[in-house]
């Protein structure tokens, strides 16, 4: 069900949710590897951690999960 | 905040491409929301509550939301450095049982009655004039509080990253005004729901590698000692025996009965802006569980305000407190940075590009949800409790659709009125805080006798309110102008410092309203019973909510959620 934005819409509002973030997990997630892997840190606190990748990476999980959970189907319009 | 945006000669850091591009994502995502939920806000119910089709999650987080702006974020992060961890006090008693109260107690006269909005509810129990009272009241401070907002971000940006003042309030009003005038609190609460998301995503990075370069929050509160050469910043509870003993300034009554009973009470169950996204809950139980998942929620949000601020006060370079930040009018070219840069301050010493994007993102999204917020609150308050109540009774469902965008316009254009004057004057950015706090607690006197007490009557809501409301700005002006000696009185002690002073000026401004209401109700002829009927308890069947086990009952979660609460502030007692 569409939940959240309106009757008749197919687009729920956590696929909203995972779309954001699985759009900034796939924006963070290559340029922290590439930080890390080319050794291009910022001169951050803790760089050593590779803060970037890691959080670009829990990040697309959870879009891609909340994406996939939630991707508009076939008859899934919500009437009520 | 203008002082130190004066002396910065230097922005702290600078966007880069790949901060540039999620920032640019953010503002795409949002105008396309208002775009698409366009076509499903058509009728009034639709613009005003979102259809009344909100389930307990998203009207839950949407709740909790409305209340995480950016001014709040900075702020309180600003106020742990300055205070210690007190400051988790606005998050913990400050709101939890509040939250919960209005879940379990509140909602179900609010829902019942089919209210549109907080006046709405007044005029069906007290009539005209207390509704009159409270939608002009609210109706101007939500519009000078976005117009802060706005302002607030503006500088926050031109401090931050060096951008122009009037590109900031001209591009985050533009984009506001657009999604809400076309989505109205479903697009609100849509963003909002959003940027909960993005500021957990933007700001756990924060207390996460500071806890670790701190070396646990053991070696923090340590080192927090060490720093301020007290124990008194790491305790909830121990240091609040009397006003000297903690670096507040408040006594534990202040706290209790001022904060966490007149204050957040007011705030949560009564200010519209938070409880219309709970009126857009789809049944009474989702209205009900709503609350009780945003006070969940919130009792998280320490770790990214509160814990932060702690972090940066704990912090040291062999042995020397790392940072040394001062209040706005002591900002100089020793002391360069204020208490409300401690949340900046932070993000950049722990994200570099990327997360510093992801982190500027979220606060951007915490302003410009504080503006939607104010301005759709605004134009319903505007459309059913002034324009239809008093202006234009009979007119169509679609004209007050239009008027509810119209006004969301023209409210805008007024808040960028706002954010000028501000600009121009940064002190008016505390007075119209305060403000706020004029109306609120004597709201909460009127609004809980009108739903608990039967016998209360039209006049004496009206009176309550207006008289509540009147000594509450009479206190402010006494204090303010008064000096030490009218601060001891209010708050009743020669050791109170200013943040006792509004939690006492509410709890007296409550008792005032409380006492005028009983005496003027007596005075005057009851209501019948008859019309009391869905707005009062003892005259309205409460009906089920429809909950089949127990994991489906609001209470158990409120229940569940209230012991956590103790045992977190036993934790940190």
């Amino acid at each position: 069900m569409a939940e959240g934005t309106g009757r008749g819409e197919m687009l729920s509002i956590w696929f909203f949710v995972g779309g954001l973030t699985l759009v900034y997990g796939l924006v963070l997630l290559p340029y922290g590897a590439w930080e890390w892997f080319f050794h291009h840190e910022p001169p951050t606190v803790l760089n050593n951690l590779h803060p970037t990748f890691w959080w670009g990476l829990l990040m697309t999980l959870f879009g891609a999960f909340y994406t996939l959970r939630y991707r508009p189907r076939p008859g899934d319009i919500n009437k009520t | 905040m203008q002082s130190m945006a004066a002396l910065l000669t230097t922005q702290l850091t600078r966007l880069t491409p790949v901060d540039i591009l999620i920032l640019v994502l953010y503002f795409a995502m949002v105008i396309f929301i208002g775009f698409y939920v366009k076509g499903s806000t058509n009728t009034s119910e639709e613009f005003f509550l979102a259809g009344r089709e909100m389930s307990a999650w998203v009207a839950g987080l949407s709740f909790v939301s409305a209340n995480l702006g950016s001014l709040e974020l900075m702020g309180w992060a600003g106020s742990a450095y300055q205070y210690g961890i007190l400051a988790m006090h606005w998050y913990w008693i400050g709101a939890i049982p509040a939250m919960l109260f209005l879940g379990i107690v509140m909602m179900p006269f609010y829902y019942i009655s089919k209210t549109h909005s907080v006046p709405g509810y007044l005029q069906l129990r007290f009539g005209e004039g207390a509704r009159g009272l409270s939608a002009v009241s609210f109706g101007f401070m939500t519009i000078l509080m976005s117009g802060v907002n706005m302002y607030a971000m503006a500088l926050v940006m031109k401090v931050v990253l060096g951008w122009n003042i009037n590109f900031s309030i001209w591009v985050g009003a533009i984009t506001v005004a657009v999604y809400v005038m076309l989505g109205g609190l479903r697009s609100a609460i849509i963003n909002e729901v959003l940027q909960f998301v993005l500021i957990w995503a933007g700001a756990a990075l924060i207390p996460i590698l500071g806890l670790v370069e701190a070396g646990g929050w053991t070696n923090l509160k340590a080192q927090i000692a060490h720093n301020v050469g007290s124990n008194d910043y790491t305790h909830l509870w121990s240091t609040l025996g009397h006003f000297r003993d903690n670096p507040m300034g408040v006594h534990w009554t202040g706290i209790v009965f001022g904060l966490g009973f007149v204050v957040s009470f007011g705030y949560w169950t009564t200010d519209f802006l938070v409880v219309q996204r709970v009126l857009s809950a789809h049944n009474l139980r989702a209205a009900k569980m709503a609350p009780v998942i945003g006070a969940a929620f919130k009792m998280a949000v320490p770790f990214i305000v509160i814990l932060p601020g702690l972090i940066c006060l704990g912090l040291t370079n062999h042995g020397v407190p790392l940072y040394h930040l001062v209040g706005e009018n002591a900002v100089n070219a020793a002391h360069p940075y204020s208490y409300n840069e401690v949340l900046p301050l932070m993000l950049i010493r722990y994200c570099g590009p990327g997360l510093l994007g992801l982190g500027i993102t979220a606060l951007v999204a915490g302003f410009m949800s504080g503006m939607a917020g104010n301005v759709s609150a605004f134009s319903t308050v505007w459309t059913y409790d002034i324009y239809g109540a008093f202006m234009n009774k009979r007119a169509s469902d679609q004209h007050y659709v239009a008027m509810g965008r119209w006004s969301t316009i023209i409210g805008m254009v007024v808040s960028i009125g706002t954010a000028y004057l501000v600009a121009d004057a940064a002190s008016i950015m505390d007075y119209v805080q305060a403000l706020f706090s004029f109306f609120i607690a004597p709201l909460f006197g009127t609004v809980i006798l009108g739903m608990l007490w039967k016998r209360a009557t039209n006049a004496g809501g009206f009176w309550g309110l207006l008289v509540g409301t009147a000594s509450s700005i009479g206190m402010f002006v006494y204090t303010t102008f008064g000096g030490p000696a009218a601060l001891s009185r209010i708050a009743i002690s020669a050791d109170a410092r200013p943040m006792a002073e509004t939690l006492y000026r509410a709890l007296w401004s409550w008792i005032i309203c409380v006492v005028v209401t009983v005496v003027v109700s007596y005075m005057t002829t009851p209501k019948p019973e008859a019309e009391l009927a869905g707005l009062v308890y003892g005259a309205t069947p409460i009906p089920d909510d429809g909950a089949k086990s127990l994991w489906q009952k609001p209470i158990f979660w409120a229940i569940i959620v209230i012991t956590v609460f103790f045992i977190l502030n036993i934790i940190f007692f």
